[in-house]
């Protein structure tokens, strides 16, 4: 009997112990005495915060940026980065944020030492109505070590708001302007990246078209002979003279084009060096031909034709499309 | 009536050109030119290599005109005198004098030829000066004259020894110089290699038809010719144009690689020698069937009217064939028209 009161007494006295132990442990670990504050020039702190801050509900994560340069001699003491999964309190209440991950690296420079601290916490409350909450504050702890001081640095809370999950009864748009919620917006990212594509399609297109009708010379290409006797010859309104002035214009065209003089007995070596002109082998025939008729004929009679004018405006044309390596459209007949 | 008579004539020189093509092969540029030099009444001189046909095809063109033909070798002793008589001593003993190849056809001769002009004596070429531009001769207290006659020369460019430069002022008598080549046609090559007809010179040019020009029509003909083809004002302008670019081919940006183009000309092209050179043009449009000529016809005969006037620096007379054949497809390739 004694032995047994003996053995009871002895368990009661480590469970008090224990009980003792773990108390010390709790203090230890949530109330760790403060300490002095860094001196403010010794510190410069940037932090990156999460984009919003509402609209976050539970099992929402937040990620928080912070870089800390500290000037030597101070230095970090490691164990006082905030620990994963330590339940957070603020006024005795458990706040519901908790720190998920953390991660830490350091560089040094020559009169200070950057800490960069990237801390995801998640969201574990939630409230019938957006309530508000923060990221808690977090305490550092720096050790001088010239003379072994120990000092601290707050980093800041950054409040936020959570929302509920759902809401109850009807609500009134107009009535809820919280200026803490932004608009809320549709996903437009792929519409976007479709109107991106049709307007580079229009703009391809625009470019085509210009580059085929060739109205204006402020492409490359609308610089070529042709392309600029085709502006000048299509302004020429019907008459002897114009017809006159319209070969004038193919034949200072012809010229460019072949870096020479062409005539009709050297148009075969000309369709030789540049064989995109074959197909209107026929029309040179016929534009030499009417040259021929106006400019070199003595005859009285100089009528070309009422469409002559028309004809030479096709045939610049079609020597246009040629020029640019299209397959020409034969010159047309007046309709 | 003129455009019926051209309309025949042209049908006629189209016959002498075929008659021409049977027996001279490979050369139908050289006969188009000759034709057309038959046509304009110019003389022509035949430059090119040993045995590629000059003669031959000249004595062919004598054939096909008809009228009379004379013909003498140049030599080195070949002096003026024997162009207008021979002395001889005759059977009775007696010196004797009869008129010499220039004469002995009297008004008649159609074609003089001249066989290896360069070499003959600077002497000769001064009496053919004036025979060919005047087509007269002045000899035993007589005026002669020779209407129809056409000078037909030929020289080789080979060989320089014991032969005497054509002066420009000679060059300048002759509406044309027609470079003949070897044909670049291999069957033709062989034929004139194995066809035994165009071994005997004799024979083959007798092959040629006869008289299919009337000789003593042609200077009329020439001048209807001259007359009825017109040349348009644009024609006139582009001709100018060309005449002007041989007196100063740079102030046509016209430049020929390793040739000082500034120093290159000493004298263009002549007054007569543009003349020449539209009369052949205009016959070369009347042969094509034309009634005004175009660029095209000046092009057909301007190198060969154009390029033995141009007189070179020295230092480039060594290349003038060479040189004056850039310069003329130069300025040809340059001048626009209209």
């Amino acid at each position: 009997m004694k032995k047994s009161n003996f053995t009871f007494c002895r368990f009661r006295m480590i469970i008090m112990m224990l009980f003792l132990m773990a108390l010390g442990l709790e203090d230890a670990l949530a109330n760790d005495p403060p300490s002095p504050d860094i001196p403010d020039n010794m510190v410069k702190m940037q932090t990156v915060e999460p984009e919003r801050d509402v609209g976050y509900t539970v099992g929402d994560l937040l990620d928080r940026d912070v870089t800390l340069e500290v000037k030597k001699p101070f230095k970090l003491i490691e164990t006082s980065l905030p620990i994963v999964g330590y339940e957070r309190r603020y006024k005795g209440q458990v706040i519901g944020i908790e720190l998920r991950k953390i991660s830490h690296s350091t560089s040094e420079n020559d009169g200070s030492t950057i800490y960069h601290l990237h801390l995801t916490y998640q969201v574990f409350t939630n409230n019938v109505v957006a309530k508000a909450a923060f990221l808690p504050a977090e305490i550092l702890k720096f050790t001088n070590i010239s003379n072994g001081e120990v000092v601290q640095y707050r980093i800041p809370e950054w409040g936020f708001r959570i929302s509920p999950l759902a809401i109850y009864g009807s609500v009134k748009i107009e009535q809820d302007m919280s200026p803490f919620r932004g608009p809320l917006l549709l996903d437009a990212s792929k519409d976007q990246l479709n109107l991106k594509i049709f307007i580079g399609i229009l703009t391809v297109s625009l470019i085509g078209i210009f580059y085929i009708v060739g109205k204006l010379a402020w492409l490359p290409i609308m610089g070529r002979p042709f392309a600029v006797a085709s502006r000048k010859i299509n302004r020429l309104s019907s008459s002897p003279e114009n017809i006159k002035k319209g070969i004038a214009i193919i034949h200072d065209s012809l010229n460019l084009t072949a870096g020479n003089s062409l005539f009709n007995d050297n148009l075969d070596f000309f369709l030789t060096q540049r064989p995109q002109f074959i197909p209107l082998r026929k029309d040179f025939q016929r534009f030499f031909g009417l040259s021929h008729h106006v400019f070199f004929s003595t005859e009285n009679d100089h009528d070309t034709g009422s469409d002559a004018l028309y004809w030479l405006k096709e045939f610049c044309r079609s020597c246009r499309d040629c020029e640019r390596g299209l397959i020409p459209e034969l010159p047309r007949k007046k309709s | 009536m003129s455009d019926q008579q051209l309309a025949e004539w042209q049908s006629h020189a189209l016959k002498l050109e075929s008659e021409i093509n049977k027996v001279v092969v490979g050369q139908q540029s050289p006969i188009r030119l000759i034709t057309t030099a038959i046509f304009s009444r110019g003389h022509v001189l035949l430059e090119g290599d040993v045995g590629v046909g000059k003669t031959t095809l000249l004595r062919a063109f004598t054939r096909g005109i008809g009228g009379g033909y004379q013909r003498i070798e140049g030599t080195i002793d070949l002096m003026p005198n024997d162009l207008v008589y021979h002395t001889y001593l005759g059977e009775d003993g007696r010196p004797h004098v009869s008129p010499g190849p220039l004469l002995s056809e009297g008004e008649n001769l159609s074609v003089f030829f001249f066989n290896e002009i360069n070499r003959a004596r600077p002497q000769v070429h001064s009496l053919l000066l004036r025979v060919m531009a005047e087509r007269t001769l002045s000899a035993f207290n007589k005026e002669h004259e020779f209407p129809h006659m056409l000078v037909f020369a030929d020289r080789n460019q080979v060989e320089k020894e014991e032969t005497f430069e054509i002066p420009s002022a000679a060059r300048d008598r002759f509406m044309m110089e027609i470079p003949i080549l070897v044909p670049k046609d291999n069957d033709i090559m062989e034929s004139l290699i194995f066809d035994t007809r165009f071994h005997n010179v004799d024979k083959l040019v007798e092959q040629v038809s006869p008289n299919v020009l009337q000789f003593d029509a042609l200077n009329s003909i020439a001048s209807l010719i001259q007359e009825k083809i017109q040349a348009s004002p644009t024609l006139r302008k582009y001709a100018l144009n060309l005449w002007l670019a041989t007196k100063n081919p740079e102030s046509f940006g016209i430049h020929i690689d390793g040739v000082d183009i500034n120093r290159l000309v000493v004298a263009g092209a002549s007054p007569r020698g543009m003349a020449m050179m539209m009369r052949a043009a205009r016959v070369n449009a009347w042969i094509n069937g034309r009634s005004a000529v175009c660029p095209e016809d000046v092009h057909a005969v301007f190198h060969e009217t154009i390029a033995h006037r141009l007189v070179f620096s020295p230092v480039y007379e060594m290349r003038r064939t060479e040189i004056s054949r850039q310069l003329l497809s130069k300025i040809i390739n340059t001048v626009a028209t209209p």
